[in-house]
């Protein structure tokens, strides 16, 4: 596999041989690298880490943004655990990246399958599958879906057609989520461009061998295919859950700005939304940012722990 | 990164001169939007609102008046809907930049002034530069908060029950002055019977009309700082509400949820629709029936519960442009010009100026303003209730906790629980 195959290439310790000049050299260089990286540099203390050590000072604070700040220890953080309404956010994006990563990357694989092999017109058929990622994230999605399963819609006199009556997924607690998990699902153009490239990757002759000693498709599948793209599959995993568990935009456009009906949308994210920019209850919100990025950092650690037992690199295979 | 191993002397530079650059740029970027003063001694304001399209270009015609008349004065314009205007001017005014004039509510009245932002009008009205003089039926008083004039209202408006008029007639109802709720119910069991249609959009997530309710009964929705019923006089509103959902009589809150932004009424799901009379003017654009407002129900026969209430323009304590702040707001408030050219988009014009400019031509202000002179004949209306800091979270969950009973996804007690534990917290917060 090309992304992790080459072991960094351990520069030589002893090369301090070499004349001043070159030192003097390879200082200027690097002054010139942070040269221009500066504006980076200083884009992200400003922007990003500047925000963060505040955002977590805040979270152990009662801070409403316009009297100062008040510390209050782990208050926000008891309260939270305590709130129903977090408990129901907390519910609701875990049953949603429960659900919607898995079928994504099952459709992303899939497709990719199809897509890996030579046909005609190949090139279209990819942009074509990639598409919905590049204009997914976009609001204005967010209305169609809106349109697409609303009550008497298309989605809804289809299923009546197969006699399923729920009269609109958008109105209805029950459905309304999977709504959100098919708007993720229809953007899998992303993992499948990765799943490509990790297809690409698995040499020919394996198959070829595996066909001569007699394995069928499926076989071939289960025991070349998924071993060999299996770092290519831990990293869409990875990559995909973590944005699961930050859905907010087709969350709060489906459900017309109020993570409803009945809270039936209130993704993580949303509530923190809520919590901070309507209610103006910053330190609170703070402290969900907060145990989201610990949650998050907890669930990678554990893929990453995981992947010992079921992700192969080439190294291993050898 | 790069492969070069020589880096001139002059790469660094031209490299450190693109950084200041950038730098110098992000920070003359930084300070743009201001409102301030301009060496020729004009003055610019900022005036924001929130509403849809019809008020946006009425406002910006009532500008373009008041420019032409003060021509040291130039009006910088903010719009958005509503939900977008507060979370916009939440973080404004916290960062000690809302805008020098805005449109305000009684909901956010007293919240703003405990955090400052409210700039009391007296004073500028004692120096002249603006006039507390000529408001219709001491609706001035819906701007004062203990005390302080904190805002001017543009208008009255009153809740009021907008109903299909094709139906009610179909169905052989009546709405009258006085009619009780037992009645009412009764009214929409009938169009439900005889046309199949629910009767009511969803009255039971309405902090209004529960106000209203709870004003017939010797009681009201908030007091100065706390709310003003008890877990079980809502479990009760609810669990009737509930019941009603279930039998039909109030619509499917799955199906009005899902023509939103479009209303119930307007969409053809019920038959009625408690609102502010001067939202009624939606009902004709976005529906296919003709809309009427009728009497709100009542306990006693009698007593509606209902007020004045209305919209203002407030300006920013800390704005560097009192004196014209204040003569803008006394302008829009007063200049009959103004009044003919806003109409009644945020209620019966509030100045006796305006009221007398303005004569409505077409049936929905006609009607709106036959409404309020009704109800004012009728002698019911009351004084405003109170609205304590945080009256604007409570109304959200208010509806959002009446969403999730009417969906049975809450028993009604735990619904009032749940209610009266986010109470307390906006009130803190």
């Amino acid at each position: 596999m090309t992304l992790v195959k080459e072991a960094p290439v351990r520069p030589a310790k002893k090369r301090s041989a070499a004349p001043a000049a070159g030192r003097r050299g390879r200082r200027r260089e690097n002054l010139a690298g942070y040269l221009f990286m500066s504006p980076w540099i200083a884009g992200f203390l400003v922007l990003t880490a500047g925000p963060m050590i505040a955002s977590l000072y805040y979270a152990f604070t009662r801070y409403n943004l316009f009297t100062p700040p008040e510390w209050v220890g782990f208050d926000n953080f008891t309260t939270m655990f305590q709130d129903p309404r977090w408990q129901k956010s907390v519910e609701v994006t875990l049953k949603y990246v429960v659900v919607a990563t898995p079928l994504k990357l099952l459709l992303a694989l899939g497709v990719a399958l199809l897509l890996a092999q030579k046909r005609r017109g190949q090139g279209l058929y990819r942009a074509a599958f990639y598409m919905p990622s590049l204009i997914g994230a976009s609001v204005s999605v967010g209305f169609v879906w809106r349109a697409l399963f609303s009550d008497d819609a298309i989605v809804d006199r289809t299923q009546k057609v197969f006699g399923l009556d729920v009269g609109g997924w958008i109105g209805n607690p029950d459905y309304v989520l999977y709504s959100l998990v098919a708007l993720s699902i229809w953007q899998f153009g992303a993992p499948m461009v990765i799943f490509l490239a990790g297809l690409k990757q698995v040499p020919q002759e394996l198959y070829e061998a595996a066909e001569m000693d007699g394995a069928g498709p499926l076989r071939r599948f289960w025991n070349i295919t998924l071993p060999m793209i299996s770092p290519v599959l831990f990293f869409n995993v990875l990559l995909e859950s973590i944005h699961a568990f930050q859905v907010f935009g087709s969350a709060y456009v489906v459900s017309n700005t109020q993570c409803g009906p009945a809270d039936a949308t209130l993704v993580y994210t949303c509530y923190l939304y809520q919590k901070g920019f309507k209610e103006a209850q910053m330190g609170f919100a703070s402290a969900m940012a907060w145990s989201l990025v610990v949650a998050v950092a907890l669930v990678t650690a554990v893929l990453f722990w995981s992947q010992k037992k079921w992700v192969h690199y080439e190294e291993a295979a050898k | 990164m790069g492969t070069s191993r020589n880096v001139e002397r002059r790469t660094i530079l031209k490299a450190a001169g693109a950084t200041a650059a950038t730098l110098g740029l992000a920070a003359t970027t930084g300070c743009g939007g201001g409102s301030g003063s301009s060496g020729d001694g004009t003055v610019t304001l900022r005036y924001a609102w929130w509403g849809g399209e019809p008020r946006t270009i009425a406002i910006k015609k009532t500008i373009a008046l008041f420019e032409k008349k003060y021509p040291k004065i130039k009006i910088k314009p903010e719009f958005t809907d509503y939900q977008a205007f507060w979370e916009k001017f939440q973080t404004q005014a916290s960062g000690g930049n809302p805008p020098d004039v805005f449109q305000n509510a009684v909901g956010f009245l007293r919240k703003y002034d405990k955090r400052g932002v409210l700039l009391d009008l007296k004073s500028q009205a004692d120096a002249g530069n603006l006039s507390l003089d000529n408001f219709r039926n001491g609706i001035l008083v819906n701007g004062q908060v203990d005390g302080k004039q904190l805002g001017i209202p543009v208008g009255a408006n009153t809740m009021a029950l907008v109903i299909d008029l094709k139906a009610f007639k179909k169905a052989g109802v009546e709405a009258k002055m006085g009619w009780t709720w037992d009645e009412y119910f009764a009214a929409l069991q009938t169009i439900q019977d005889k046309l199949k249609i629910s009767g009511d959009t969803g009255y039971h997530g309405i902090m209004y009309l529960y106000d209203l309710y709870l004003r017939q009964n010797g009681k009201a929705f908030f007091t100065d700082s706390d709310l003003g019923f008890t877990e079980d006089d809502l479990t009760q509103w609810w669990t009737d509400a509930y019941k009603r959902v279930k039998s039909g009589l109030v619509a499917d809150p799955k199906k009005i949820e899902q023509v939103q932004p479009k209303s119930g009424l307007s969409a053809g799901l019920a038959a009625s629709e408690f609102t502010w009379d001067n939202f009624s003017i939606r009902y004709e654009g976005e529906g296919e029936s003709d809309y009427g407002l009728a009497p709100i129900p009542t306990t006693d026969g009698k007593h509606t519960g209902q007020y004045l209430g209305s919209l203002m323009l407030s300006a920013f304590a800390g704005t560097k442009h009192p004196k014209e702040a204040a003569q803008f707001i006394s302008f829009m408030v007063h200049d009959p010009e103004v009044g003919k050219i806003m109409g009644y988009d945020r209620g019966i014009l509030a100045t006796t100026e305006q009221y007398d400019a303005f004569t409505p031509t077409d049936a929905n202000n006609k009607g709106v303003k036959a409404y309020e002179e009704e109800v004012a004949k009728a002698g019911v209306l009351g004084k405003i209730t109170p609205h304590p800091s945080g009256a604007d979270v409570i109304e959200a969950a208010f509806l959002r906790i009446g969403g999730e009973v009417s969906q049975g996804k809450t028993k009604p007690a735990d619904a009032a629980k749940a209610l009266f534990s986010e109470s307390k917290a906006a009130f803190a917060g």
